[in-house]
């Protein structure tokens, strides 16, 4: 996609044909390194102000306001807060491997950075459609084990030492069932290239992976849950956990290295989601709209469906974003013992039987026949009920703290639910 | 089984080493001789059923003696408490240990030996616990003379500032390095040791092997400050012994001092205390279950709580005019009426809090994950917590039903109607972190049920005795000590007929839960030693004093 808007550029402006310039590679170059770039931006735009977001749901779920000071509402705390980490000293402690230790954090960052080469943003926003995508974003993901390690051991303080060796066995086990839960979708789209994942899918719910089958929904679920292991969220932030290794292997850093830090873990929040957008939410689809539709238009035509697509796949991956904020500041942390149970002795088996299962259906079950669409059926059915009982409870919580807030101070709630506290 | 009948037993077995008994004071003593007191105290656990210490002490008597009491209580048995003594040459203080006996000893003699310079003989590990090792004298001997400066820091008021020339001490480690373990250093600032605690653990990778606590981060010498200030002048220090809880300490002062000097407290008195104690009680085991899962990695629930804990501060607030250290309560009596707004307002919180707690069970209680982190873990066996004389809900959640409220009454609290909760082993074992933590939720729902019947029953009258206002003791002795939320808050008070106590002594829950964590800590993780330290609900003051 990429190579053939560059071609397309090339016979606009040059008016010679791309395939016999001997420059059209150099062409080719820039246009990744101008989207990689974009792609940078985004994460720190993202990285930023996902901070401010998560902080705010954080303070309405605790019933509290949370940062409302810099900028109107407070949309500015996340440049407040950089600004600050830039001003602040960079400590490197005397007996730390001075080396290791300042490599540390850009490594971290670089491997979460690299994923965003192949995460499609939109029908033809991509850095590079690798036809290894999939490989190279597991890959490059794992790269963050060696940085976390690297300043782990390199800050010569124990709790940091613990931290960083958490964090190896940690990432090192899930992604064991985070490849093969993907790998059923690899199954179902054959192939490895992010694009022709999101291509094998559809715009409207029932063409997405998510439903295709039952074993499809329980995958995305696996995958997501060892993604949020792999980024040490809450309930698998063990390599940080505050209140036992009091910061873990960042407990060394501060100013800009410290902030390096959190851009990857905020910026690795978008790219779960992202991923699990793209690999079982139909990615950038647009309902009712085929790729064909979005490659063949021209012009400010073409703009424009880029950017709504751009927008589908953005609401898709803040839905997953809002959702993994509210899995943090609901649930306590697990032990280091049972993380690996559950990944060795629940997650690997499961993972495994989803991709056998996938596998049988796919043979047995012809496309478009009336046992898939029973199959996919029953799958949104699940989800269905998954929402319903979700949107139940946080309503009867809603309504009985209205209800007391009524009865204690004798007047309503000062918002409605539907607004930002 | 009656005093007398004690007495006579313990005649039997030791013939001359009773040395006196004494029937006046609060608890009945009985006196023997210091090489007899070992003999004495296997005797009264094995036979007599006194299955706790629950305070030692060791009081100056210049020119010649130092006098050791020991107060024994029987939890399970019948015989209720006594308090044995000795006197021992003030030169060579030297008696036989009973951390044999009872492990809660282990920590009681080290303090007694680093303040006053008891020799415990027989003493596992005999060192100084509050004070640095280097420190010079015994503080809490009436002849001591406190040294211009420590390492070059100035001691008195005068020249405190600037310091210039102060010289580290060394640093040498605290424990040394076991090969195959890794020494690691929890605290003194971690945030899982609640206050300025320092924990030496030996980890083998993740498994712990042994936690050794080290306290006296926060020892500020309330003892001490409290023989030097008149009666009144130290309800504001008892405060700050505990300060999540400091209606209780303030409590035991003045039923301490009301007990010595024979103060009667008018009966409104009684219940402004009651309201505001329980209402205090609720309070901390807010911060107390809150802190449990924020330790956890749940924070949500910690602030749920703490806002609960803001509306009862308010209401402190109006009660006494302080939201932390309150100071409410005088030498018979409180210092003033809890008025009808007040009453109404607590209420009508009491309805909310109610709700409130059912949100929180099914937030963090019934989290499964919250429940596997706890479950099972630290057990704590009833024999093992009467031997180190663990008390309150730590106590209660092993099984066992011992609150004072109910065990040794006092205040208004035989007229009121609740249940005493204990541990059912309700996700695992008998004793576990899990049941310390519901055992605390329960507890509060006790106190709710106490409060409404308090402010139903409230009479009406005057709130203060009549007390001068130089109060002036005869030479009397007497431990008062309440069901605080952290279990037994002691003060045990001895008096010389001036206007000051001769020797005071504070005990506190905590003092006695921490070297449990040394008992229970072999074995556990690093994650479940947080899990621990906050399922016993440690705050370091308590300990250091």
């Amino acid at each position: 996609m990429l190579g053939s808007l560059a071609d397309r550029i090339v016979q606009a402006l040059l008016g010679v044909d791309p395939a016999v310039w001997p420059y059209t590679w150099l062409v080719h170059l820039g246009l990744m390194v101008g989207v990689a770039l974009l792609a940078f931006i985004f994460i720190a735009l993202f990285a930023g102000p996902v901070t401010w977001v998560e902080r705010r749901i954080a303070g309405r779920m605790m019933s509290r306001i949370g940062p409302n000071r810099v900028g109107p509402q407070g949309v500015l705390q996340w440049l407040a807060d950089g600004l600050k980490c830039f001003l602040k000293e960079d400590l490197i402690p005397a007996e730390a491997d001075q080396r290791m230790f300042r490599f540390a954090p850009y490594l971290v960052f670089g491997g979460y950075m690299a994923t965003f080469v192949v995460l499609p943003f939109g029908a033809n926003l991509v850095a590079a459609d690798l036809d290894v995508g999939l490989l190279y974003l597991l890959a490059v993901g794992g790269l963050v084990v060696i940085g976390i390690l690297m300043a782990g051991w390199s800050s010569n303080n124990k709790w940091a030492l613990f931290g960083g060796i958490r964090s190896a066995a940690q990432l090192v086990s899930y992604e064991i069932p985070s490849a093969f839960a993907l790998m059923t979708v690899v199954l179902a789209a054959g192939t490895l290239s992010m694009q022709g994942i999101v291509r094998a899918q559809g715009g409207w719910p029932w063409e997405w992976f998510l439903f295709k089958n039952p074993f499809l929904f329980v995958a995305f679920f696996l995958s997501l849950t060892a993604s949020v292991a792999e980024s040490n969220r809450t309930p698998f932030d063990l390599p940080e956990g505050e209140s036992e290794l009091v910061a873990g292997f960042h407990v060394e850093y501060s100013g800009m290295r410290f902030l390096w830090f959190m851009f990857a873990e905020w910026g690795n929040l978008w790219v779960i989601s992202a991923l699990g957008s793209v690999a079982f939410l139909g990615g950038w689809q647009i309902p009712g709209v085929s790729p064909d539709t979005l490659g063949g238009a021209t012009g400010l035509g073409w703009v424009g469906w880029q950017l709504l697509s751009f927008v589908v796949f953005v609401l898709k991956a803040s839905a997953l974003v809002a959702f993994v904020i509210q899995l943090r500041w609901t649930l306590p942390r697990l032990r280091v013992d049972q993380m690996m149970i559950v990944c060795w002795k629940y997650f690997v088996p499961l993972a495994l039987v989803c991709v056998a299962g996938v596998l049988v259906l796919l043979v047995a079950v012809p496309e478009g026949g009336p046992i898939d669409w029973m199959l996919r059926g029953a799958s949104m059915l699940a989800f269905a009920v998954l929402v319903a009982v979700y949107v139940r409870r946080t309503r009867a919580a809603y309504l009985a703290d209205r209800d007391l807030y009524r009865r204690m101070e004798g007047k309503e709630l000062w918002y409605p639910p539907y607004r930002l506290p | 089984m009656t005093f007398s009948d004690l007495v006579e037993r313990l005649k039997a077995a030791l013939g001359d080493g009773v040395v006196g008994v004494d029937e006046a004071h609060f608890d009945p003593a009985v006196r023997v001789r210091p090489q007899d007191v070992k003999q004495a105290c296997r005797l009264l656990r094995d036979t007599l059923g006194m299955d706790t210490l629950r305070l030692l002490t060791a009081i100056d008597r210049p020119p010649e003696s130092i006098e050791v009491a020991w107060h024994l209580v029987s939890v399970r048995g019948d015989t209720g408490t006594l308090v044995l003594k000795t006197t021992l040459p003030r030169e060579a203080p030297k008696v036989a240990t009973v951390s044999d006996v009872w492990a809660s000893a282990n920590w009681f003699e080290r303090e007694q030996f680093d303040l006053l310079g008891v020799i415990f003989e027989g003493h596992p590990k005999l060192k100084r616990l509050m004070l640095p090792e280097d420190w010079v004298g015994h503080p809490l001997r009436k002849d001591y003379v406190r040294p211009d400066a420590y390492h070059g820091i100035p001691t008195s008021r005068e020249n405190v500032t600037p310091v210039r020339t102060v010289s580290v001490p060394e640093h040498v480690a605290k424990a040394p390095e076991t090969e195959g373990l890794m020494l690691l250093n929890m605290g003194p600032h971690h945030p899982a040791t609640h206050g300025v605690l320092n924990f030496l653990l030996e980890t083998d990778g993740e498994i712990v092997r042994r936690a050794t606590p080290d306290v006296g981060y926060l020892h500020r010498g309330i003892e001490k400050l409290a023989e030097l200030n008149a009666y009144a002048g130290t309800m504001p220090y008892t405060d700050r012994v505990d300060y999540l809880g400091g209606m209780f300490t303030n409590q035991a002062w003045a039923m301490a001092v009301e007990r010595v000097a024979g103060i009667e407290v008018p009966r409104r008195a009684e219940f402004c205390r009651v309201i505001a104690c329980e209402l205090n009680r609720i309070a901390s085991h807010l911060i107390a279950t809150g802190c449990m899962a924020m330790d956890l990695g749940a924070y949500t629930p910690f602030i749920h709580w703490l806002r609960e804990r803001e509306t009862i501060n308010d209401l402190m607030e109006r009660i006494c005019g302080a939201r932390l250290t309150y100071t409410y309560m005088r030498l018979g009596g409180v210092a003033r009426d809890i008025d009808a707004a007040t009453l109404d307002k607590l209420l009508r919180w009491a309805d909310h809090f109610e709700v409130m707690t059912l949100e929180f069970d099914r937030l963090i209680t019934t989290n499964e994950i919250f429940v596997r982190r706890l479950a099972t873990i630290a057990t704590l066996q009833p024999a093992d917590a009467l031997s180190y004389a663990i008390v309150g809900p730590n106590l209660r959640a092993s099984g066992i039903p011992w609150d004072l409220r109910r065990s040794e009454p006092y205040s208004v609290y035989p007229e009121l109607e609740f249940d005493i909760p204990v541990g059912q082993g309700w996700r695992g074992r008998v004793g576990d972190a899990y049941d310390r933590f519901k055992v605390r939720l329960q507890e509060m729902h006790q106190s709710l049920r106490i409060l409404r019947q308090a402010i139903a029953m409230l009479p009406e009258g005057e709130v203060r005795a009549k007390v001068p206002r130089v109060l002036k003791v005869p030479a009397n002795e007497a431990y008062a000590r309440v069901e605080a939320p952290r279990g037994e808050a002691g003060f045990y008070v001895v008096s010389d007929g001036t206007d000051r106590p001769w020797r005071v002594r504070i005990r506190t829950g905590c003092f006695t839960a921490m070297p449990l964590i040394e008992f229970l800590s072999p074995g556990l993780m690093v994650a479940d030693i947080v899990a621990l330290i906050g399922s016993l609900d440690v705050i370091a003051p308590e300990v250091d004093r």
